[in-house]
C-alpha cells in the first residue's frame, strides 16, 4: 500500500472530526471593461460579466467539495476596485453600481461579494472622493456587498485625510444600520498595505495588475492546529513550531489542490493560495484557543504576542514549502467576534484593545470585527486606525481595521449578528481627544524603509 | 460543453478573418459551429470520455464490528464494477477501521454516484463510509 495506515487515518481525522475545511474559494473579476458613460449600460456590463463568469462558481466548488470529502465553507466573488473602472460617476451613480453588485451576488448564489474598493494611500482621484463619499449609502441599501479602502501603504505613508474620511464614514454606516446592530461596519475594512489577491472577505479585491478572471484560494483550520498542538504535550517551542509546521504544511497542500482543481472546472488561471488561520465563531475553531494551548492562561496575558509571533511565522513557513503560490495575507486572524476564545478572554476582562493593537504587530491583519462604545468620536476613531497603519507602514506589513462603533451601545453591552460575523462584546477605547494630531490632516510622509530602490 | 476565454476569443478572430465585411448572421454561425465541432473532437479524442472521474479512490471505512461488513462494502464496489487494488483493516477491541483502494476508472458510474451507493451500505451497516479522490492523500502526505 503507497500510504500508511496512519496517514490515511490522519487525513480522515482532520476532514472529519477536527473541522478542517477550505474557507473560501473567490473567484476574482476584472470589471476594467464594464464601464461606459451611461450608467445604466454600466449596469448592465457589470452584471452581465459577474453573472456570464461566477454562475458555475457555486456549483463547481460542491462538485470539488464532494470528490476529496473536504468542505468548502464559503464560495465568493470579488472584483476590480470599483472606484477604478467607475471613476467618472457620481456618489449617487456608485450607489446605484453597488446595488447591480448585490443583485448579480444574489443571482449567482453567493453571500459576500468584495471589492467595493478604493486605493488612496497618496492621494484623490475626483471620482474617488465621491466614491469614499458613497460608502455609506451603499453599505445600508445593500446586503452582500463588502468595501475596502486603503489608505496607507509603505511607498506612500499616511492619508491622513482620507483615514478622516473613513473614520466619519465608519461612524455613518454604524448610524444608518443601527436597526441592525451596526452591521454595515462588519462590511467596511480600512486597510494599510491591501494586498491585491486576497480571497477573505471582507477585504478582498481583485487587483489591477490581476488577470482577467483568477480563482484563488484562503485555507482555515485553528481547529487542526490546536489539536496538533494539545497532542504533543510538553514540548519545547521550537518543537512545538516543528509541531505547527507539520499540520499548516497538509492543509496548505490540500487547499493549493482544491483550489487548482476549482479554477480546472472555471477554465480559468489558479492564482494564489492564502494560509491563513480564520478562525470561526464554532467552539475549537479559535486562534485564542490555540494561544491558550501554546500555553499562555488567557489571551491577553503577557507573552500573548509572542505566542503568535511564533504561530504566525510557523504558519508561513510551513506554507511557503507547501507551495509556490503562497499570496493574500497569509497568517493568523484575531478577530474578536468570531473567535469563541477571543469573546472570551474580552468578557472576562482579559484583553483591551492596546493589547490587540499590539498582537497587530505580529500578525497578518489588524483590529478586526471589534465593536466598541456608538459614541467614540471620529477623531478617535481615526486616531485607532492611524495607530494601525504606522504599525503597517513601518513594518512593511498589511494591518487594517474593521472597527464596529455599535450605535446606542456602551462597554458591557454586547452586539451579536450570529453566523460567520459572530458576536463581539463592545470593548472599552480611552476617553483621550485625538482631534489635535489626526485633525491636521495631510499625509504622514512614507518611512525610510520605503527607499529600498 | 467548456470553452475557455482564450478559445471563444479565437474563434471569433478566426469568424472575423474569414468573413471580414460579407457577414451575416448565417454565415457566422456555421463558422462558429465548425470551430466549435474542431475543438470539441481536438478534445475529446485522446482523453476518452472527458465526463468520467479518472483515477483511484481511497475507501475508509470504520464503526463498530460485526459480521458480513467486508462482503456488503466489496460486492457495492463490484455491483459498481470498481477495481480493488489494495485492502488492508484492523480490529482494535470492538471496533474494526478498514482502508481500501479502489480504481473507478472502468465503473460506468461516477464518483459522486459510487458515494451515493455507498452511503445507503453505511447506513444499513450504521458504519461510517468515506470515499476521497487519491489525490487528496498524495497533497497532503507526499512531497
Amino acid at each position: 500500500m503507497p500510504y500508511q495506515f496512519e496517514e490515511i487515518l490522519e487525513t480522515i481525522k482532520m476532514t472529519e472530526i477536527e473541522h478542517f475545511d477550505i474557507r473560501t474559494v473567490t473567484l476574482g473579476i476584472s470589471l476594467r471593461d464594464c464601464a461606459d458613460r451611461n450608467i445604466e449600460v454600466t449596469k448592465q456590463k457589470i452584471y452581465e460579466k459577474i453573472v456570464r463568469y461566477g454562475g458555475n462558481h457555486v456549483k463547481y466548488a460542491n462538485e470539488i467539495e464532494r470528490q476529496y470529502g473536504v468542505s468548502i465553507a464559503n464560495k465568493r466573488v470579488s472584483i476590480t476596485p470599483a472606484s477604478i473602472p467607475f471613476d467618472s460617476f457620481s456618489a449617487d451613480e456608485y450607489v446605484e453600481i453597488a446595488k447591480t453588485l448585490d443583485k448579480a451576488a444574489a443571482e449567482i448564489g453567493i453571500d459576500y461579494i468584495a471589492g467595493y474598493s478604493a486605493l488612496v494611500q497618496k492621494g484623490f482621484t475626483n471620482g474617488e472622493r465621491e466614491f469614499l463619499k458613497s460608502i455609506p449609502t451603499a453599505l445600508t441599501e445593500t446586503q452582500r456587498v463588502c468595501s475596502s479602502v486603503n489608505v496607507a501603504s509603505t511607498k506612500a505613508g499616511i492619508n491622513m485625510d482620507a483615514l478622516n474620511m473613513m473614520a466619519d464614514a465608519i461612524k455613518q454606516t454604524a448610524e444608518n444600520t443601527k436597526e441592525q446592530q451596526s452591521i454595515g461596519c462588519a462590511k467596511l475594512v480600512v486597510f494599510c498595505n491591501i494586498p491585491e489577491d486576497n480571497p477573505f472577505i471582507a477585504g478582498a479585491f481583485h487587483g489591477i495588475t490581476e488577470p482577467e478572471v483568477v480563482l484563488n484560494v484562503g485555507v482555515s483550520g485553528p481547529g487542526v492546529v490546536l489539536d496538533a498542538i494539545k497532542n504533543a504535550g510538553n514540548v519545547d517551542l521550537q518543537q512545538l513550531s516543528e509541531v505547527i509546521k507539520r499540520t499548516v504544511f497538509r492543509i496548505t497542500r490540500a487547499g493549493e489542490l482544491m483550489g487548482r482543481q476549482v479554477a480546472k472546472k472555471h477554465g480559468v488561471p489558479f492564482g494564489i493560495v492564502d494560509i491563513s488561520l480564520a478562525p470561526t465563531p464554532a467552539k475549537g475553531d479559535s486562534i485564542g484557543d490555540i494561544l491558550k494551548a501554546m500555553g499562555v492562561e488567557d489571551v491577553g496575558a503577557p507573552g500573548t504576542t509572542a505566542a503568535l509571533a511564533m504561530l504566525n511565522d510557523a504558519v508561513k513557513k510551513a506554507g511557503l514549502m507547501a507551495s509556490s503560490s503562497v499570496g493574500g495575507l497569509s497568517g493568523a486572524f484575531i478577530p474578536v467576534s468570531e473567535d469563541q476564545g477571543m469573546i472570551e478572554a474580552v468578557e472576562r476582562g482579559n484583553l483591551s484593545i492596546e493589547k490587540l493593537e499590539a498582537m497587530t504587530s505580529v500578525c497578518s491583519v489588524g483590529l478586526d470585527m471589534i465593536a466598541i462604545p456608538g459614541d467614540t468620536p471620529a477623531s478617535t476613531i481615526a486616531g485607532i486606525i492611524a495607530d494601525e497603519c504606522a504599525i503597517g507602514i513601518i513594518n512593511d506589513k498589511a494591518t487594517s481595521a474593521r472597527l464596529i462603533p455599535a450605535y446606542g451601545k456602551k462597554v458591557g453591552d454586547v452586539v451579536d449578528y450570529g453566523g460567520l460575523l459572530g458576536k463581539a462584546p463592545v470593548m472599552d477605547v480611552r476617553n483621550l481627544n485625538s482631534n489635535g494630531f489626526v485633525g491636521r490632516g495631510g499625509r504622514i510622509p512614507a518611512p525610510v524603509r520605503s527607499l529600498t530602490n | 460543453m467548456n470553452l475557455t476565454e482564450e478559445e471563444i476569443r479565437n474563434i471569433a478572430l478566426k469568424a472575423i478573418n474569414e468573413l471580414g465585411n460579407k457577414a451575416n448572421a448565417d454565415t457566422v454561425k456555421a463558422v462558429v459551429e465548425k470551430a466549435v465541432s474542431a475543438i470539441d473532437e481536438n478534445v475529446k479524442l485522446p482523453s476518452g470520455n472527458l465526463k468520467k472521474t479518472s483515477g483511484r479512490v481511497i475507501l475508509t471505512s470504520f464503526g463498530m464490528n460485526h459480521p458480513g461488513i467486508v462482503a456488503k462494502v466489496t460486492t457495492a464496489l463490484s455491483n459498481a464494477k470498481c477495481d480493488i487494488r489494495d485492502m488492508s483493516q484492523k480490529i482494535m477491541d470492538e471496533f474494526y477501521t478498514m482502508i481500501i483502494i479502489i480504481d473507478i476508472s472502468n465503473s460506468p458510474l461516477e464518483l459522486s454516484e459510487i458515494q451515493n451507493e455507498l452511503t445507503k451500505v453505511a447506513d444499513e451497516l450504521k458504519i461510517k463510509i468515506y470515499l476521497q479522490h487519491e489525490d487528496l492523500f498524495r497533497h497532503m502526505h507526499r512531497v
